[in-house]
């Protein structure tokens, strides 16, 4: 794939994240991005479900091309906004990987199992997070061919 | 016993022998006495009659010469009645001699003898009347009629003699059987005497057995009974209906009831809970043909309506044909086991609950913490990152201090979360290469080894039954250690394993390090114990805690072997398991 092709057209990612602190090192470490990269966040489950339905105040919410999903998140579980987004199918296409702290192997496994389309722990340590982001930036932004964008 | 019965009925049936003897002999010397006596009057009767007929012979003579000499007719009558005494006298003899034939002759004899003499006398009287009394006188004197007076008195004295033999010999033989007879009596008597103690003795003796016997049988009965009654657990007996024969004093003590209420109720029912008495009906179904009914736990009702725990053994006893007879049953309480097994097994919850909640705890804290602290630290790289050398020298050491800490502390949290992992239920085991094991863990040491120039070397390894993920973590932290604490030299670590006397696989991890005290042997598996400064050696004083740990819940055990200076030998024993278990 030719990253060129696509320098004009902006990648929407959508961080589903409660820790600012993690945002804001995400925000960071996309700054180094090769691709030119539209960052929504949305710091719980519920929040995260009314922008990906365009509910309330995010009805111009844009249709995100990634997901990049916490599972411990408050008032509605990663896990469930996982699983709604796996069964909508408006949603089901839109690849979503898991970024969170657990290194539980049920967590791991229960994700895939709901179609998670990868799973990451999070790096305790700057450099591995930095190291992180930039693969997925190299992979999930410049490697991979997302489905074509149904915007209504 | 028998023998004694026929002792006792020979000995009287001798003393019954020897009475007899003793009553006929008697009899026989009484009635030999008697005629003894009887014959020794006889014969002097006889000579009494002898002497007599001599003295009526001298009368008669006597007179008879008067008669003749005076004429006197008073004479001549005496003459008469003389020699009619005579005859009378020699008539007495007759029946009196009629035991002895000679005497009997000798009396023939006598009696002519006296006729002839009576002739003389009589023919000496007529003389004098015809011829005077000169010439009958002279006649009387004639040598024929002295003759024949003569030989009178020589028969009479023959048969005084031979009367006299005979009295002398009746006498001594009477005297031999007067003395005889009372030896023979007193022979006999004490015969009787010694038959009659010897009876007796026989007697006394058995009958002190027999009552020593019953003595020693009543005694041990009561000590039986009183086994019986105050043994520690209750006894009790059921006929072959299932109705209560007998209890215990034990069993009535416990129950609250007398001995005679229980046995009038007759039935072990009510005295059970309405559970416990299906539980009995069910047990009791397959009874009579098996025999046994071992610890079954039942509920009593006592009196007071309390309810006691029991165990109940029943045996079936049988009679010679094998048909059931009766059944024994002993119960035992366990009310203090029951409320010691419920102490216990509340403790046992408890502290399962509290380990769990501690181990939680542990784990929620030290995945919680990770946290923050990633926040802590990215952010402290971040700004050491960007802005190192764009402020003075103390913000460059600040940071690097702040680094420095929150690098160490998330070390610490890993190692706290990984300890607490290794406390988790229900580990699956498999049988895996333990080889396998240690590769995976080498692995992950590849950087530490070669950054020291590690030699690491290890014999054949064997397959074994545990959770790989703890060996993987065991063999890690060994030889991390192993290759941490080294000497002058560089670091060579050495695995082997062998099996032990209880057939368990033994590993040894071996190194030529700094050796380690023996104070400190049990020290250093003690969480956060470390024998360095994190100067010396970085650390948290985890790893081997985790080991421990590890160990603990394979059921395997840890240890060292170990000399300041000479390296140390950390050993592990895994303990023999079949594959495929889990352990709780």
């Amino acid at each position: 794939m030719a990253s060129t092709e696509l320098d004009a057209v902006p990648i929407e990612v959508f961080l589903v994240e409660d820790n600012p602190g993690d945002v804001r090192l995400m925000q960071e470490a996309f700054k180094d991005a090769k691709v030119h990269i539209n960052l929504h966040v949305a710091s719980d489950g519920v929040e995260a479900m009314a922008f990906l339905t365009r509910q309330r105040e995010h009805a111009d919410a844009p249709r995100p091309d990634l997901i990049l999903l916490d599972l411990n998140l408050p008032k509605k579980d990663g896990r469930e906004v996982l699983m709604d987004v796996k069964r909508s199918p408006a949603l089901m296409s839109i690849p979503v990987v898991i970024l969170t702290t657990s290194e539980l192997d049920a967590d791991v496994l229960q994700s895939y199992e709901c179609h998670a389309n990868c799973y990451i722990t999070k790096p305790l340590d700057l450099e591995g997070f930095l190291k992180v982001v930039k693969s997925i930036d190299g992979f999930w932004m410049s490697v991979v061919k997302f489905p074509l964008k149904a915007r209504p | 016993m028998e023998t004694v019965e026929k002792q006792v009925s020979l000995a009287l049936a001798a003393i019954g022998a020897v009475t007899l003897l003793v009553v006929g002999l008697a009899y026989r010397e009484a009635h030999h006495t008697t005629d003894s006596v009887t014959w020794l009057l006889h014969s002097h009767e006889v000579l009494a009659a002898l002497d007599g007929v001599l003295e009526d012979m001298t009368d008669a003579q006597f007179h008879a010469r008067r008669s003749i000499a005076t004429g006197d007719r008073l004479e001549s009558s005496a003459y008469v009645s003389s020699q009619a005494q005579i005859r009378q006298r020699l008539d007495r003899l007759l029946p009196l001699t009629s035991d002895n034939p000679r005497q009997q002759a000798r009396l023939r004899a006598l009696e002519r003898l006296n006729t002839n003499r009576l002739r003389f006398e009589d023919s000496a009287i007529s003389m004098s009347r015809k011829t005077g009394p000169e010439v009958a006188l002279q006649f009387l004197r004639s040598d024929a009629a002295l003759g024949a007076i003569q030989a009178m008195r020589q028969a009479i004295a023959e048969m005084s003699a031979e009367e006299n033999a005979l009295l002398r010999r009746r006498q001594s033989e009477y005297e031999s059987s007067r003395r005889k007879t009372p030896v023979i009596l007193l022979f006999l008597g004490t015969s009787v005497l010694i038959l009659l103690v010897s009876a007796y003795y026989i007697l006394e003796r058995d009958l002190w057995s027999r009552i020593l016997a019953h003595d020693a049988l009543r005694q041990s009965a009561d000590e039986l009974r009183d086994l019986y009654d105050n043994a520690p657990c209750g006894y009790l007996s059921l006929d072959s209906s299932g109705a209560l024969l007998r209890i215990n004093a034990t069993l009535a003590a416990w129950l609250g009831y007398s001995r005679e209420e229980v046995l009038q109720i007759r039935e072990a029912r009510p005295f059970l809970t309405s559970e416990s008495v299906q539980k009995l009906d069910a047990a009791f179904a397959g009874f009579k043909e098996h025999g046994r009914i071992e610890e079954l736990g039942l509920d009593m009702v006592r009196k007071t309506g309390s309810v006691m725990p029991i165990l109940l053994t029943a045996d079936a006893i049988r009679d010679s044909s094998g048909r059931y007879v009766s059944c024994r049953g002993t119960v035992f309480d366990i009310t203090g086991r029951k409320e010691s097994e419920d102490r216990l097994l509340k403790t046992v919850r408890d502290l399962k609950r509290s380990n769990d909640e501690l181990q939680q705890f542990a784990y929620v804290a030290s995945h919680d913490l990770q946290e923050p602290l990633r926040m802590v630290a990215s952010y402290t790289q971040l700004l050491a990152q960007r802005y190192k050398g764009r402020l003075d020298s103390d913000a460059d050491e600040f940071m690097a201090y702040a680094v420095d800490g929150s690098n160490r502390m998330q070390k610490l949290i890993q190692d706290l979360l990984a300890y607490s992992r290794v406390g988790k239920t229900g580990i699956p085991l498999r049988e895996i290469s333990s080889e396998h094991a240690l590769t995976e863990a080498l692995g992950h040491l590849r950087a530490t080894i070669a950054e020291s120039c590690a030699v690491v070397t290890h014999d054949e390894l064997p397959a074994v039954t545990t959770n790989k993920t703890h060996l993987t973590q065991v063999f890690q932290n060994l030889v991390g250690n192993a290759i941490k604490y080294h000497g002058a030299d560089a670091p060579c670590v050495h695995i082997s394993a062998v099996k032990n006397g209880a057939n368990q696989w033994v590993f040894s991890v071996r190194d030529n390090g700094l050796g380690i005290d023996p104070q400190y042997f049990e020290r250093i598996f003690v969480l956060f114990q470390r024998l360095h400064g994190p100067k010396e050696f970085k650390g948290t004083g985890i790893g081997l805690a985790i080991c421990k740990k590890i160990m603990e819940q394979l059921g395997g055990k840890i240890w060292v072997e170990s000399q300041l200076g000479e390296g140390s030998t950390f050993c592990f024993a895994l303990p023999e398991r079949e594959g495929n278990s889990g352990i709780d």
